[in-house]
């Protein structure tokens, strides 16, 4: 037994070491810098809880987090139905499954800066265009008021997300077992009934999955945010992660930015445990 | 029997710790060997903003090298305002830090102050202009060297204006200039414009920053270190910004609020699309990738008027200086001093100013009249001329230029905040930053 730790420990110590190393230590370096007033430059001295009291009072991080609120609950509707949705389309027996599965997880191969500045392009040049064509001035001038820049960060992450948890989705669903889904049909439930009750519970875990991965994805979004809207117009469309790095290089407030940032790995974690334990309890075992 | 099983764990274990640590080892050897072991060679490392340029500059050092066998020079450039400084401070957290670096006003002297070599002992800091040495003196210490001289204005398209009738050269106050416009946006058809401004309110420095400086500047009387050292901001010609605000909103094209620098310049003025934009000699590259002819004869450049103070001045100053790091050993910070004397100050180096780098000088001893951008020409004309205006924009607090103010302009155009709330929220910021 006492062997059998040894050699566990042995092997697990570079996993430790390496985690120790690139999350630990720079988290509790992370917490110690916000209670400081850091510059980025100069020796920090301790403030204690001041930048925590500052923090909530606020507006632009109120605002900033209120956005990535209403975008995430938005998004996270979003990918998921759609994700499903294509799952549920390129499961049944096509011919081009194989292709339309491809096409449509091909959008999570580009990285999301570059993404950006392609829809960016699409809504602000392409849609102007077609507006101008079909006589609609509600697409021209997108991503210039806070509405259709807080839909058109919407559009994007869906289209580039869907594709990856369709992913997801399509390897549970594939592993629903045939028997079940035919004995339903001969107890005569017809395709909706066959559906919520038999496939829907089975494929719960992947919701476990998909939940989280979109909700995280969603709230930590920085880059498609730089490029597709840069937080404008006039900082409406800013999301907490912009924020963060704008308060610590813009405006030079290293440790305040640094309490920002704690504040928001708690509020993530907490919000991403809560969804991941209620999930976990509707699971069903087969 | 136990040997034989440990030995392999042992081994993977190694060489994961190994081949981890052997990535840190092998850079610190480098920073090590700096010293200036090998043959007394001294190596001055050199970190900078300017991308419009690098090549040049990256030429001239190899010149430089070629003559002086005994200094090293590595430039590395990262480019555009607020990503150098972030790009600068993961510089110096890493450990590996720059001989010479870039410093842009006195908030950047009084953040490392700790680390800025006096430079008043050098050739370039007596040759520099007047004036220009104002944002990077300190107790009689000169801690910065200038780029450069940059100015902006109304830069507006000759061929346009001949077209539409309108002598540039009698644009000397706001009425003029109202006139002008006006003129120009009843002939908007035959002129094939589409707006005669391009104000590109999404970029947050040219309103926030330029612009505002015009018009703030006066409070501060034109010195940075009455601005950097300014509790409060009161707008004493807020309505004069007002009105040319107002004036490049309204014969813009819209939104201006999602209207950036590369739809201004390029795809609008380059194109003759817009006749009049507020930038600055900066652009000239710009120009000449989409119309050479352009940018080498049909620009040029219109004071913005500040009613009841100046109306006919261009704001003309130093866009960033060269410091030396005095955390180095006294052998790299002469040889970077040196380096920084050569270019400004010697034959060769003063010709790469002018005619390679395209720059308009910010030292005596220069030759203006090889100065070949014909925006840069002007600005040096209005230069020499007395028809400035300072830039007190580098005294601003951190941010509130871009953030605070260029944020308030951006809710202002697109109808979100009136001038009034404008005024009082920019100056409670700035208030509230100095406290």
């Amino acid at each position: 037994m006492r062997n059998r730790n040894l050699w566990y420990w042995l092997f697990l110590a570079p996993a430790l070491l390496a985690l120790a190393v690139v999350v630990i230590l720079p988290l509790a370096f992370g917490v110690y810098y916000s209670f400081t007033d850091w510059n980025g430059i100069k020796t920090p001295s301790f403030v204690g809880l001041e930048h925590y009291k500052a923090l909530f009072a606020e507006e632009e991080f109120r605002e900033a987090l209120w956005f990535t609120t209403k975008f995430t609950v938005v998004s996270v509707f979003l990918i998921n139905f759609f994700g499903i949705s294509l799952a549920l389309l390129v499961t049944q027996k096509f011919k081009t499954n194989n292709i339309l599965r491809t096409i449509f997880f091909m959008p999570n191969l580009i990285g999301g800066l570059i993404l950006g500045f392609i829809w960016q392009f699409i809504f602000t040049k392409v849609f102007a265009s077609v507006g101008e064509l079909i006589g609609v001035e509600a697409l021209e001038g997108w991503l210039s008021t806070e509405t259709t820049g807080f839909w058109a960060m919407a559009i994007l992450m869906s289209w580039q997300m869907a594709g990856y948890i369709m992913v997801i989705y399509i390897s549970f669903l594939e592993g629903v077992p045939q028997e079940l889904l035919e004995a339903a049909e001969i107890d005569g439930a017809n395709s909706f009934q066959r559906f919520y009750h038999v496939t829907f519970p089975l494929v719960m875990p992947a919701f476990t999955v998909s939940l989280f991965l979109t909700l995280s994805n969603s709230f930590k979004l920085y880059d498609q945010n730089l490029s597709l809207t840069g937080g404008g117009p006039y900082n409406s469309t800013q999301m907490v992660a912009m924020e963060i790095f704008k308060t610590a290089f813009v405006e030079n407030a290293m440790a305040f930015a640094q309490a920002k940032a704690v504040i928001f790995f708690l509020i993530v974690a907490a919000i991403s445990l809560t969804q991941v334990y209620i999930n976990k309890k509707r699971e069903v075992e087969m | 029997m136990k040997a034989k099983k440990l030995f392999p764990a042992v081994l993977s274990l190694g060489l994961l710790i190994g081949g981890g640590l052997a990535g840190c080892s092998s850079s610190d050897d480098k920073t090590s060997g700096e010293g200036g072991k090998d043959g007394d060679k001294v190596t001055v490392d050199i970190f900078q903003f300017k991308v419009e340029f690098k090549d040049q500059f990256e030429d001239i050092a190899k010149a430089y090298e070629e003559a002086n066998k005994d200094v090293d020079i590595n430039i590395t450039t990262v480019g555009g305002g607020e990503d150098y400084g972030a790009a600068l401070k993961s510089k110096f957290a890493s450990g590996n830090e720059p001989t010479i670096y870039n410093v842009g006003g006195p908030q950047d002297v009084a953040d490392w102050e700790d680390k800025l070599a006096d430079l008043s002992d050098t050739a370039a800091a007596k040759a520099a202009l007047s004036g220009t040495l104002e944002g990077v003196t300190k107790d009689d210490k000169v801690l910065g060297l200038p780029y450069n001289q940059e100015g902006y204005g109304f830069i507006y398209n000759k061929g346009i204006f001949e077209k539409a009738g309108i002598d540039p050269k009698s644009i000397t106050s706001y009425s003029a200039l109202e006139e002008a416009v006006k003129t120009l946006d009843s002939k908007k058809k035959d002129l094939g414009l589409t707006s005669v401004f391009a104000l590109p309110a999404k970029e947050t420095w040219v309103t926030g920053l330029h612009l505002s400086n015009v018009f703030l500047a006066p409070e501060f009387d034109q010195n940075v270190i009455n601005a950097f050292e300014s509790k409060e901001v009161t707008f004493e010609h807020g309505d004069a910004f007002k009105k040319v605000l107002d004036l490049q909103n309204k014969y813009s094209d819209q939104p201006t609020v999602s209207l950036d620098y590369a739809k201004q310049v390029e795809e609008l003025f380059s194109t003759g699309k817009a006749a009049i934009i507020q930038q600055g000699n900066w652009v000239s590259g710009s120009i000449a990738g989409i119309d050479e002819e352009l940018a080498n004869s049909g620009v040029g450049i219109l004071p913005i008027p500040v009613e009841g103070y100046k109306e006919d001045s261009i704001p003309v100053g130093v866009p960033m200086y060269w410091a030396v790091n005095s955390n180095k050993d006294e052998k790299e910070v002469a040889a970077a001093k040196e380096f920084l004397d050569w270019l400004y100050t010697s034959e060769e180096g003063k010709t790469a100013v002018i005619e390679d780098f395209k720059f308009i000088p910010a030292y005596e001893g220069y030759d203006a009249g090889k100065i070949s951008d014909p925006l840069a020409k002007e600005i040096y004309e209005y230069s020499s001329a007395g028809k400035t205006l300072a830039w007190t924009f580098m005294g601003y607090p951190t941010g509130w230029g871009q953030e605070k103010l260029g944020i308030n302009i951006q809710k202002y155009v697109s109808g979100e905040m009136t001038w009034d709330e404008l005024v009082e929220e920019s100056s409670k910021a700035w208030a509230e930053a100095r406290k």
